[in-house]
């Protein structure tokens, strides 16, 4: 076999693979947000078509508001929030001192915990009555009295949120840092012989070098975010009063909570599309950086 | 750069990683606490009597030798697979220059970024009709796809570092582009192969969704809904939710320690290139 046919062959079965069980089942949920299907007729094809009677429902539903709002305060929360606090210590450990290289791999120790011990450590800490956040802030006075995080509708989004940063806090940094080191080292010399204090060196040196780094991470963030269910699931369920119910969550919920599959398939192509256009422009992104 | 500045930028890089693994510090130490210490006040941050009795509950009432020998199935099994089919089409990714490269990649990316929240009704269905249901291997059908996409981004870079001239010297002395491909490539891109098994068996390790949504059978639950079923229900035996959630995660904590330096490389040089 030739090697363009041995190579193609190879790339066929992967791809495949994914074709087979990511893109059949995309154009599936598609399909399904336009049928009526319950329990008694998944099994079956017996599917009445109601055309988009599902999405607009899900339009009318004073829930479709609430959750998208939970969706955006969670996404642009948890990806604003992640970048800065990753891009700030990735500053720190940029610079040469002893033990950076040990200790910047510590970091990454919260990224690789399963969501789900994520999810039940966070409830356990955001516990009202025994947790440590609470004590730690009524005892340093950040806090007048005890919060109730999770069971309050007012406070479980923030929670929630504050748990996820802790999560992915680590791959920003990481990808941050990896950024910042492959800026060359001259450029920041030659800099500063022409006079350019610290603020000024990485305004005008750092910002623009690292641009599409920048980019590239918040696209990332903001596709993974979307994709948090376990942790969310683990803390709240989307609870208290579907304050912490973000799109993905509700499709899940609609599906094999209330076994109405033609609204949980309509939300999840809404999300879909959402995700696909990020991850366009992420694919963009990268695209430009490689020709330039 | 300033000499006496480099010990104070250590001591405020430590006192910001401890600030950060605190959490993991908190879940360790809450599970050697005992029923009534863990609801001290104020609560303690060193335990006043240690205690390996949590640990005893969990393994002798909460089946968690079941739950971690179910979890390990699926993510071998998934690893497993990831390898093999991750290996063989970064490969193609990196040697083939086409339009249809170009437009897997894409394709490739996309199915990294969907929620698996939102696929797991298709493929609930999917496996239904293939009768799939409640096997571990629907469950590794189902995770694979989560983490061959991620492979496949990941394992790029690193097959596009091994000079074709191996692979082409390899095919003068006799071999076809697969064999050559086999023995020649792959144990030269032996580190990254292993970055990536690492990072697949961690991401399979955790998966919840999947098994949550495909297994109905309790004998077949892995770790992560055991963990759920804990959490999920109005328990409040905290030192014991926290014994299983660090008993769980220390193969992974464990796996994270010993390639460290090769992960953190492996990431960055997949995601942003």
């Amino acid at each position: 076999m030739s090697r363009n046919t041995t190579f193609s062959l190879m790339l066929a079965i992967s791809t495949g693979y994914l074709v087979l069980l990511v893109g059949w089942p995309v154009v599936y949920n598609f399909i399904l947000s336009f049928q009526d299907v319950t329990i008694r007729n998944l099994g079956n094809f017996n599917r009445p078509f109601v055309g988009t009677a599902h999405y607009e429902a899900l339009l009318a539903n004073p829930l479709f508001p609430k959750v998208v709002s939970n969706t955006f305060f969670f996404v642009v929360g948890n990806v604003i929030v992640q970048f800065t606090l990753g891009l700030g210590v990735a500053l720190l450990f940029h610079k040469k001192f002893p033990a950076a290289k040990y200790m910047r791999g510590l970091i990454l120790a919260g990224w690789i915990l399963p969501p789900m011990v994520v999810g039940a450590l966070w409830k356990w800490m955001f516990a009202t009555e025994f947790g440590v956040v609470n004590h730690l802030g009524v005892s340093t006075g950040a806090f007048a009295e005890k919060i109730y995080w999770l069971s309050d509708p007012s406070n479980a989004l923030f929670a929630v949120t504050a748990s996820n940063i802790w999560f992915g806090l680590p791959f920003n940094f990481i990808l941050l840092l990896a950024g910042l080191s492959s800026i060359p080292e001259d450029l920041y010399e030659a800099a500063e012989l022409d006079g350019a204090g610290p603020f000024a060196r990485f305004w005008f040196v750092t910002l623009p070098l690292l641009k599409p780094t920048m980019l590239a991470v918040l696209c990332l963030g903001i596709v993974y975010t979307m994709r948090a269910f376990d942790l969310i699931w683990a803390m709240t369920k989307g609870g208290p009063v579907d304050s912490t119910l973000i799109l993905p969550m509700w499709s899940y919920k609609l599906s094999f909570e209330f076994f109405r599959f033609g609204e949980g398939a309509a939300v999840a192509s809404m999300s879909l599309i959402v995700v696909t256009v990020v991850a366009l422009v992420y694919v963009r992104v990268i695209r430009s950086e490689y020709q330039a | 750069m300033n000499r006496s500045l480099a010990p104070m930028l250590s001591l405020a890089a430590l006192a910001l990683v401890a600030l950060y693994l605190f959490p993991i510090y908190w879940m360790y130490i809450s599970s050697l606490k005992l029923s009534g210490e863990i609801f001290a006040q104020p609560p303690t941050f060193i335990p006043d009597n240690p205690s390996l009795d949590a640990f005893r509950w969990i393994f002798e009432r909460e089946n968690m030798g079941r739950y971690i020998r179910n979890s390990l199935i699926i993510a071998v099994g998934t690893t497993f697979l990831t390898l093999v089919l991750g290996s063989v089409g970064a490969y193609a990714l990196a040697r083939l220059r086409s339009f249809w490269v170009d437009a897997a990649l894409v394709f490739i990316l996309l199915a990294q970024a969907f929620p698996e929240a939102l696929l797991a009704t298709p493929m609930f269905v999917i496996f239904r009709e293939f009768g799939l249901l409640n096997t571990m291997l629907a469950v590794i059908l189902a995770t694979t796809t989560k983490t061959l996409a991620f492979a496949l981004i990941i394992l790029r870079p690193t097959f596009l570092q091994v000079p074709r001239a191996l692979e082409e010297a390899a095919e003068v002395d006799g071999c076809t582009p697969f064999t050559a491909f086999f023995f020649v490539t792959l144990p030269v891109a032996r580190t990254g192969l292993i970055v990536m098994a690492a990072l697949a068996f961690i991401m399979a390790y955790g998966e919840f969704v999947y098994p949550s949504t495909l297994l109905t059978n309790g004998n077949l639950q892995p770790a992560t809904v055991g963990l759920y079923a804990f959490v999920g229900a109005e328990y409040a035996d905290w030192h014991n939710v926290m014994a299983f959630a660090a008993v769980f995660s220390t193969p992974v904590v464990i796996l994270f320690v010993l390639l460290q330096r090769s992960i953190v490389s492996g990431l960055t040089a997949g995601a942003v290139k």
